[in-house]
Order: structure tokens, then C-alpha cells, then sequence
């Protein structure tokens, strides 16, 4: 919850009250009372979404989408050893430019997406302060902070910076919450989700974001606004307020960091609670089918169940942050890959046939990210840490069916992507060729952030040649 | 009754004070308790006679409006003694949350040593006995029972203190599949870290090393040496971890715990050098398992430690810390000293591991004169000893800071982890098992298992090695304030743990378990009776309240807006049940608890 902290401070009791008012509202009405002159401005009219799937532990993508052509294929095999997806474990798909490849065939959900051009590969993708060469890697030339841990690397990835202590905490996802909330106005709500605990990718300075529990209805707080089976009523209201009272003693702004930053952190959990649970009430919710062991699907279920009330809550921009563990795979990943592919593909299937029945296809995007890509080599039965790696954006407004950049050299003699070489040892970290700054321009620019903002928040990406990578259409 | 001769410092005052409506619909029924004016608390009665606006009614009107809140907060402590509340706050540090026997029991025994002295001495609690009879080795919830069980009730409370901020540091979890039919093994592990809480660091890293749950959790169990022909390395799990969050940390640093040099700080290990550990790490098995390879990994492969299998072992030299070299020819458990050791003599293993203690125990954001200090006694326990725990937590507790830190240092202090504020409110009103919960705990919402789907945290079930958050999570986005545990308080886990003090108070309490209908018979009961017959007079209750959840922090205002809101109730029993209730709910729902001073 870092999140939640001090924005703006002391607006509490003025906010709640808003809230109050607001919920007494049609909410159209109120957003349109409270929009500001300048969100009018702007190009607020479609709404739209995006969705960050961040796969947690370091994905090993070069097991989700491989090359097919007989010599990368080759060179891919002798690469992985015990690791390596036989043919036959494999859906085959061809990109225009680069030939024959293939989806894990447990990811036949986005092997369809792609075969619909809805879904683009973009292929080696990581954290870079600058265009790296192997021979800038062997100097130490402007490289990543602490490359190949995950906590780095994750913030790296969702901060865009490329040191932590650079990034002063804020992610490029923060960055299209701030914009999306000067589209929206002044909505009771934040339209920035997280429904997977704290989430750099969403920090910003000028907006805050929500973090949400898939495993809990959004349910209203017991005590506060006169909400309670237990409490008797003649005493309800006086225990409310006072909750509030003392919530509002611990914001005041005199007060300790400490103190303000949890009061403030209540203070945000009722009004965001409050908020959600009336709007998720009176709107009719999609439906998603899923297996109820599959969490990622869960989290997804509720970042629909938001984009369907999208309007209704006054947000026509929202961004979302959902998580998905495990992929970490150290060890057994010949038992551990297939659970983890699957509840992905399920979890991708379900959620994109919700937003396609609703009508929402075009104004959804969702993209993956994770800390890094893994190794290419094997320790035996499992993969350690890499950098670069393969990531997906899928949608209706994605122009995919094709790879973005160049699919990076498989060979595990003389490599050029390679990283790390002991002793001519090869490892198979790759150097990624597409920076997470692109990535991110590519995606926020579709969300309609300006130039301006994106330079802003991605300050590295003026290092690149091209800052928009082309997969989304407009 | 054991809370008023306890209390002596409770003056007993006249009732005096008369009610005034407060037009919520409570009956007043003319004269009877309220504020007293004595030396007790200190607050100025608001709520007499001659004041009938001045009511809770109109909460904006009387001294506790926000917009008079002063620049900077009174902690005072009231009227309490000073003694009471240097004793609650020191329980509040070092055990799973004080009540009135235990500040009675430090008192008498004089000091932080010879409390620790005690503490050391007693027998330890285990989690593996209980586990042992309740689970069938899958079922996860006897482990947590059972853990639960020892930190509400027993008595040696520092070592499961320390057991417990060891967990958080040797990270192993069964959030995933891989550990989930270990139950048995992890309860070993977890009594491992209790039985090591007061020994020697670099004895604990080896059976932390060594374990067969944290070699299943970093796959250092069955790591081989490479396979160049076939582009095989060996796993750098274990490597990388043990360095980067057991013992080292990313950069290097100076005593104080400061990255150096400043502004630009050195890696404090290279990829090549997890490359070279990594291979250290190579040759370890499965105890009682018949071969390298077999599969059937039977409870007993879990039973003691890892084994050398030298076949798989490299025994090529290494390149460890600091220019040290592991010569060729090594054994497995030869290589294993020399890095250890190695890692253990690491300059930064003294502040990395202060830090964490202090974290754990007293504050967020200690001053570096604070890590150094303790960091030298992890140096040197003055004996000449390297790694003494024992020695290390009596600096982390009897350091200046820890003990006045409050009275001098703004941000002073940590955000309580969500299992402490269970357990403090537990062990302060005598939570007992519910009916028919076969003598084990539960919230409102969730058995002790699941904990962590509503907070965030249950005894090791992190969402990964990197545990429930890290030591330097900022308190809030570009904040300079370090705060771990705001990491887990999410919207969702404050307004979940919200609604469960509701349910806990105002459904599962000693007076409406006899009632509970379709409701959960298996929830724990909070007794709140003996605070009942202390409402009598309402000062005494905030007294409490003040001493015992508070350790004398509760702030003046807040104080004041508790006294006003009392003053509306009879004292009837049943009123006094419900202002006990009401106050008992404002409290723990409020921010001003959740931040330990």
C-alpha cells in the first residue's frame, strides 16, 4: 500500500463527503458536474483499458514461444538440453518477416489470439538504460542495477528506471493512472487497480491506486456509514463518526509520517470500498468461466467486472495491475512449467472471451511483463535468472499476428545476445534488445498519454531510436 | 480481581459526573458515572452539566477537532506510571503483545536482562509436537494451530519472538505446491530456528543451509556439477539468495549499514560470484532416500539434514568473498565450511543482520549509530565471539534507542505486522478457543492457515523468498522512510481486517458466545469482562487501554475523544459492555494503534 500515501493530504472528510454525494447521484451526472475544464481538452471520449499481466519470478518465455525454423530450432534444442519443448509439444505460427515458429502448446489460447492478429510477440524485451552490446556488457557500460535479481529487476521493469534509486519509486503505469485521471475528472475513485498487493508499476506522484483482493467481495467496512448487523443502531452512527474522527486525528498534517501514512491508508480503503462495492452491486456483472483454483482468472474476473462498470464509475481510462507467482522455476520445471501454462492460458482465454462479450475488445489491451527472462542453458532440471525475455500484447487494438524486433540468436557458440561468459561458459542470459521504455511508450501512448508525460515518465526512452514499436493501432 | 490489585495506580474515583443526552438515541439515566477530574488521566472533563453541547453529538465542537490538531502530536502517557509503561513498551518489542501478568512479572524482575535471562531459560515451545499429532503431514493447518497456541499462551516468549523474525529473514514457505506435504519438516525447521534463537549465526546458516525444506524451497537439494558438453550449469538459487536477503544484502556497506561509497555503492557480489557459490552448493541429497535419483521422496527424505553425494559434487577450486579461494579437491561439506565461513566473515553480515533484528523488534528506520552498535556486538559479543544471537538481542533491546527512541526520533517506530496485532489483542483479554474449535484459534473470517489471505502474513507463507516485504519498502512512493510492513497494508487487507475486529468484538465476544446461533462456534472468544467491571469508571478503562494496547502512546486527543464518546453511557452492566465494545472497536480500527512507538 505504499500507494495509498499522502497524494493529498487533509482532503478526507471532504472527500468523504463528496463521496456521499456523489453516491446520491446518477454517476454520469456527477462526473460530468465534477469534470474539470481541462480533462474536456483532452481526448477522454472512447474509454479504454489496459491490463498489466506480470508474471512474478522471471517467466521463462523461451518456453512459451520458440523458434521453428530448422537451424534456430537446432541451435534452441542444443541450447536448453532437458528443458527444451519437443516439436511435438509445440502449435506452429509464422510472422511475415521471420518465419516458422511455434506456442508452447499449452498456450493454445494465444497461439489463437495471434492467429486472429490480436496478439504480437514482442520478443526480447528487458530492462536497458540504453541501446547494450555485448562488448558494453563486458565493460559495464551504463548497465541495469543489480541485473538478474528479482526485486531489482521488478521494479526496474515497473518503474522503467534503470537504478532504483532513480526511479523515485514511480512506474510508467502510475504515469497513465495520473493522465487517466485528468481524463476522467476528479471521480471519486482513482481508476488505477492493483489486485495483487503493491505494485511499483502504478506508484505515481500525482495519483493514487487502489489495491484489491480477488478473494474477497469488495465489501463495505463494518461501523462506517452506518453499516452494521451486530452494532445496535442506537449507537451506530456515534462509532462511526468516531472512527472517523480518530482516522482523521491521524491524518493531521502535523502529524508523524508514520501515523499519516496508515491513517491515510484507511481513510483510502473506506472510500475506495465504499465506492466500488455500490458500483459492482448495481451493475450487471460478466460472467467468466473459470476453475476456481485458478487465481490469476480471479484476479482477471475482477479487473472485468471493473472495465464493465467502467462507465458507471466516471472511468473512461483504467489501468490494472494483476500478478500471477511461481514462475521461478529453479527446479522441476518439467513438472512445474505445464501447471503454470495452464492456469495462464485459462486464465488469458477466459478473461479475453469476457471482454469480447461485452463488447470491449477493441478498448482492452493486455500486456505481460516479468522480472527478466530466464537462462537459455539449464542447471539439470530447471533455468536461473536471465534478462531479456519474450512478452505478449493481446487485444483488439493490438496489430498483432506478428513478432515485434528481431528473435535473438539460440546458439550457445560465439552468441552475440549472450550476457555473462565465464571461461567461454555459456549461460544464455540474453541482452534484450527492446527496451522496457518502448515497451511502455508503446502502451501508454495508446492510452493516450502525450509525449511530454511519457518523457516524463520514462526518462531513458530518449536513448532509443524509436519510441513507439508499432503493435498498437490507434 | 487481578486487573485492580494490579492496577493500584487506579485511584478510585467518585462518581460524579452526569450523563447528557447525546441524541443517538443511548438513554441517560440521570446521575451517574463519567470523567473525573482527578489525577488519573489528566483530561479535562468535557461532558459535565454546565456543558451540554459539548457532546459527542457534535464531535467537531470540543478539543478533538482535527482542525485544532496540534503541530506536533502529544504521546504522553497520562497519568500511568512510568514504570508500567517502560515495561509495556519493552513487551510490546519483544514478545507477542503484553497484559497485565507480564508487566507485573518484568517489574519484578527488575531489569531487560534479567527478563531475558528468564526468557532463555525457559523450556522451548514446539510447533513439530502438535503438528506431529493433528496433520497427516499434508493438512496444513495443525502448524499454524499449534504456533498459535504457543505464542498466545506459553511463556517463552522472546525465543518465538526470535523464531519468528528468524522465518522472516531464512525464508522457506508453503504458499506453493513444493513444501505443501511437508508439514512435519517444516515444523522441524521452524523449531530449528527457536532451538537456534539464542546460539551462534553461523551454526543456524548451516542447518538453515542444510535443511531439507530450504533445499527443496532454493533447489539446492540434488544441485550437480556441470555438464559443459551439454550446456548444464549448477543451479545458482541457493547461491544468490543466501547472499542477497540471508546474510549480505546487494551493496556493500560500512557498520552503520550505509551503502558505500556513498551515492555510487559497490555490488557487494558479482554474477561470477554466485556462478562460483553455486558450485559450492553442488552435491547435497535427500537424507534416507535409496539413491541421487530416486523419486520416492518418503517423510523420511525430510528427516535431519542434507547429505554429500561427492559424485555430483564439483570439486574444481573456487573463487569466493573477498579474494578467499576454495582450493581444488574439496569435499561437499569442506567446500560447505569454506563459504560459509566465508559468507559469515563478510563485513556486512553484522549491519545486515542488526537491521533486521531491529526492524523486527523496535523500529523501521533505526539511526546508523543504532545498526552499529549492534553490529558490533554481532562482530564481538565481548567474548570474542562472532554471531552470538543472544548477545545481539540484548543490544537490539537494551539500546537507548529502543528504550527512549519514542521520546526523541519523530518517525520512531514500526507499523505492526498483522499477526503481532492478533496476538496482542488475544493475549491482553484471555482470547480463549471457541466451543467447538478443539482448543485451536481462529478469527472471525478465516482459520490461522489463511491468515495471510486477509493480512497479508502467516508463519512462513510468504508469497515468495523475499518474504511478506522487504526491509527497505519505502513508507510511501519516493518517501525517504522505510517501512516493510506498509507494503502489505493494501486497501483490501485494511478494510478485511476492519470488518474482522467488528465481527470478533461485537459477535465473538464471552457474552454472545453462549448465543451464536448459525454463526461460526469455532471463532476465538475475547473475554471482555474483567474490562467490563473496569468501566465502572471510564478513566480506568482508557488507563488500560492506554497501558496495556497502547504502551502509554495514546495520544492526548485521541484520549480526549474517547472520554467525550464514554461519557454517553450508563453503567449498568450491559451499558458498560457496550461501551467496552464500542471503545474496543474505535481503538483497534483506529491508525493510532498500528503504529508501535
Amino acid at each position: 500500500m505504499a500507494a495509498l500515501i499522502m497524494k493529498k493530504p487533509n482532503f478526507q472528510k471532504h472527500r468523504r463527503n463528496l463521496l456521499k454525494q456523489l453516491a446520491a447521484l446518477p454517476l454520469g451526472a456527477g462526473v460530468s458536474m465534477l469534470g474539470s475544464n481541462d480533462a474536456l481538452a483532452m481526448d477522454c471520449s472512447n474509454s479504454k483499458s489496459l491490463v498489466c499481466l506480470f508474471l512474478a519470478g522471471g517467466a521463462d518465455s523461451f518456453n512459451m514461444f520458440v523458434p521453428g525454423s530448422d537451424r534456430a530450432y537446432t541451435d534452441y534444442i542444443n541450447s536448453r538440453g532437458p528443458i527444451a519443448i519437443p516439436e511435438s509439444g509445440l502449435l506452429n505460427v509464422s510472422d511475415a518477416d521471420q518465419g516458422a515458429f511455434g506456442f508452447n502448446s499449452l498456450l493454445p489460447a494465444f497461439r489463437g489470439l495471434y492467429e486472429q492478429d490480436r496478439l504480437a510477440v514482442v520478443s526480447n524485451v528487458g530492462t536497458l538504460i540504453r541501446p547494450t552490446s555485448q562488448s558494453d556488457y563486458l565493460a559495464e557500460q551504463a548497465l541495469p542495477e543489480s541485473l538478474f535479481a528479482h526485486n531489482t529487476q521488478q521494479k526496474l521493469w515497473q518503474t522503467g528506471a534503470g537504478i532504483v534509486s532513480g526511479a523515485s519509486g514511480f512506474g510508467w503505469g502510475g504515469a497513465i493512472a495520473s493522465h487517466a485521471t485528468s481524463c476522467n475528472g476528479p471521480a471519486a475513485v482513482t481508476p488505477a487497480f492493483s489486485i495483487a498487493g503493491t505494485s511499483a508499476w502504478l506508484e505515481s506522484a500525482n495519483s493514487r491506486y487502489i489495491s484489491l483482493n480477488a478473494d474477497f467481495a469488495v465489501e463495505r467496512m463494518f461501523g462506517l456509514d452506518n453499516i452494521s448487523d451486530w452494532i445496535p443502531s442506537n449507537r451506530l452512527s456515534r462509532v462511526g463518526r468516531t472512527i472517523e474522527d480518530l482516522i482523521a486525528q491521524g491524518e493531521a498534517s502535523g502529524n508523524p509520517a508514520m501515523l499519516r501514512t496508515i491513517a491515510d491508508g484507511l481513510d483510502q480503503a473506506s472510500i475506495a470500498t465504499t465506492a466500488l462495492h455500490s458500483a459492482l452491486l448495481r451493475n450487471t456483472l460478466p460472467q467468466m468461466q473459470f476453475d476456481s483454483k485458478n487465481k490469476l482468472a480471479k484476479q482477471l474476473h475482477l479487473v472485468a467486472r471493473l472495465i464493465s462498470a467502467r462507465e458507471e464509475l466516471g472511468m473512461s481510462r483504467q489501468v490494472f495491475f494483476v500478478l500471477m507467482g511461481g514462475f521461478d522455476t529453479h527446479s522441476d520445471q518439467g513438472e512445474r512449467e505445464p501447471v503454470l501454462m495452464r492456469e495462464l492460458n485459462d486464465a488469458v482465454l477466459a478473461f479475453q472471451d469476457t471482454i469480447d462479450d461485452i463488447g470491449a475488445a477493441n478498448s482492452v489491451t493486455s500486456f505481460t511483463a516479468s522480472d527478466f527472462g530466464r537462462t537459455l542453458t539449464s542447471n539439470g532440471n530447471g533455468t536461473d535468472h536471465g534478462w531479456g525475455g519474450h512478452n505478449f500484447v493481446f487485444g483488439g487494438a493490438v496489430d498483432g499476428g506478428r513478432i515485434v524486433g528481431q528473435m535473438p540468436n539460440y546458439s550457445s557458440t560465439n552468441n552475440p545476445d549472450e550476457a555473462s561468459e565465464r571461461d567461454g561458459t555459456f549461460a544464455g542470459r540474453l541482452i534484450p534488445q527492446i527496451s522496457v521504455n518502448q515497451y511502455g511508450a508503446t502502451l501508454s501512448r495508446w492510452m493516450g498519454v502525450s509525449e511530454a508525460e511519457l518523457s516524463a515518465a520514462l526518462p531513458d526512452l530518449q536513448n532509443f531510436a524509436t519510441s513507439d514499436l508499432g503493435f498498437m493501432r490507434s | 480481581m487481578k486487573l485492580q490489585s494490579i492496577l493500584r495506580v487506579f485511584l478510585p474515583l467518585a462518581f460524579s459526573v452526569t450523563l447528557s443526552a447525546c441524541g443517538e438515541g443511548v438513554v441517560v439515566d440521570g446521575g451517574s458515572a463519567g470523567g473525573g477530574s482527578g489525577p488519573v488521566t489528566g483530561v479535562t472533563p468535557v461532558n459535565s452539566p454546565n456543558n451540554p453541547t459539548n457532546t459527542p453529538s457534535n464531535p467537531d465542537a470540543g478539543p478533538s477537532s482535527p482542525a485544532q490538531a496540534p503541530d506536533t502530536a502529544d504521546f504522553s502517557a497520562g497519568s500511568l506510571s512510568d514504570a508500567d509503561v517502560a515495561a509495556a513498551r519493552f513487551l510490546t518489542q519483544a514478545t507477542f503483545g503484553p497484559n497485565l501478568d507480564t508487566i507485573a512479572e518484568f517489574r519484578q524482575l527488575g531489569s531487560i536482562d534479567a527478563w531475558i535471562d528468564r526468557q532463555v531459560s525457559l523450556p522451548m515451545s514446539t510447533t513439530r509436537d502438535y503438528t506431529l499429532e493433528n496433520s497427516n503431514g499434508s493438512l496444513r493447518g495443525p502448524r499454524h494451530d499449534g504456533w498459535w497456541n504457543n505464542v498466545v499462551d506459553n511463556e517463552d516468549q522472546l525465543r518465538q519472538r526470535m523464531a519468528f523474525a528468524l522465518s522472516q529473514l531464512f525464508v522457506i514457505s508453503d504458499i506453493d505446491f513444493a513444501l505443501g506435504n511437508a508439514q512435519y519438516a517444516i515444523t522441524e525447521y521452524y523449531d530449528m530456528l527457536a532451538e537456534g534463537a539464542f546460539g551462534n549465526f553461523r551454526t543456524l546458516l548451516e542447518d538453515v543451509t542444510l535443511h531439507p525444506t530450504m533445499g527443496v524451497y532454493l533447489s539446492m537439494v540434488r544441485n550437480e556439477k556441470a555438464d559443459v558438453a551439454n550446456n548444464i550449469r549448477p543451479d545458482e538459487n541457493y547461491a544468490r539468495e543466501v547472499m542477497q536477503l540471508f546474510t549480505i544484502g546487494l551493496f556493500e556497506m560500512n557498520m552503520r549499514g550505509e551503502p558505500i561509497p556513498a551515492g555510487n555503492p559497490r555490488p557487494a557480489y558479482t554474477q561470477t560470484d554466485i556462478e562460483e557459490f553455486a558450485r559450492v552448493f553442488t552435491g547435497w541429497n535427500y537424507p534416507n532416500v535409496r539413491s541421487w535419483e530416486d523419486n520416492n521422496i518418503v517423510p523420511a527424505a525430510f528427516e535431519g539434514r542434507m547429505v554429500p553425494n561427492e559424485n555430483f559434487h564439483d570439486r574444481g577450486a573456487k573463487n569466493l568473498l573477498n579474494g578467499a579461494v576454495a582450493p581444488a579437491g574439496l569435499s561437499a561439506q569442506q567446500d560447505l565450511n569454506a563459504a560459509l565461513d566465508n559468507i559469515f566473515q563478510h563485513q556486512n553480515v553484522p549491519p545486515f543482520i542488526a537491521k533486521h533484528f531491529i526492524q523486527r523488534f523496535v523500529t523501521s528506520n533505526p539511526t546508523p549509530e543504532y545498526i552499529e552498535r549492534v553490529a558490533n556486538v554481532f562482530a564481538n559479543n565481548g567474548n570474542g565471539e562472532r554471531g552470538d544471537l543472544e548477545a545481539v538481542i540484548r543490544a537490539v533491546l537494551n539500546d537507548d534507542e529502543a528504550r527512549n527512541g519514542h521520546l526523541t526520533l519523530t518517525n520512531f517506530g514500526k507499523i505492526k505486522e498483522p499477526v503481532l496485532r492478533w496476538s496482542q489483542l488475544w493475549r491482553a483479554l484471555d482470547a480463549v478457543p471457541g466451543e467447538r474449535a478443539n482448543g485451536v484459534h481462529s478469527t472471525a473470517d478465516f482459520p490461522m492457515s489463511r491468515l495471510d489471505d486477509m493480512t497479508g502474513q502467516a508463519v512462513l507463507r510468504s508469497p515468495s523468498v523475499f518474504n511478506f516485504f522487504e526491509p527497505d519498502n519505502p513508507l510511501s512512493a519516493g518517501s525517504q522512510l522505510q517501512s516493510p510492513e506498509m507494503q502489505i497494508m493494501s486497501e483490501a487487507n485494511l478494510a478485511t481486517t476492519h470488518n474482522n475486529w467488528h465481527h470478533q468484538i461485537y459477535r465473538f465476544n464471552n457474552r454472545s458466545a453462549e448465543d451464536l446461533g448459525g454463526d461460526n462456534p469455532r471463532v476465538t472468544i475475547i473475554d471482555l469482562e474483567p474490562l467490563t467491571r473496569l468501566a465502572t469508571n471510564r478513566n480506568d478503562l482508557l488507563d488500560w487501554y492506554n497501558l496495556v494496547l497502547f504502551a502509554g502512546g495514546m495520544p492526548s486527543e485521541m484520549r480526549n475523544t474517547l472520554s467525550q464518546f464514554a461519557s454517553a453511557y450508563r453503567t449498568t452492566s450491559d451499558d458498560r459492555f457496550a461501551l467496552v465494545q464500542d471503545t474496543l472497536f474505535l481503538i483497534l480500527t483506529t491508525p493510532q494503534i498500528q503504529w508501535q512507538r
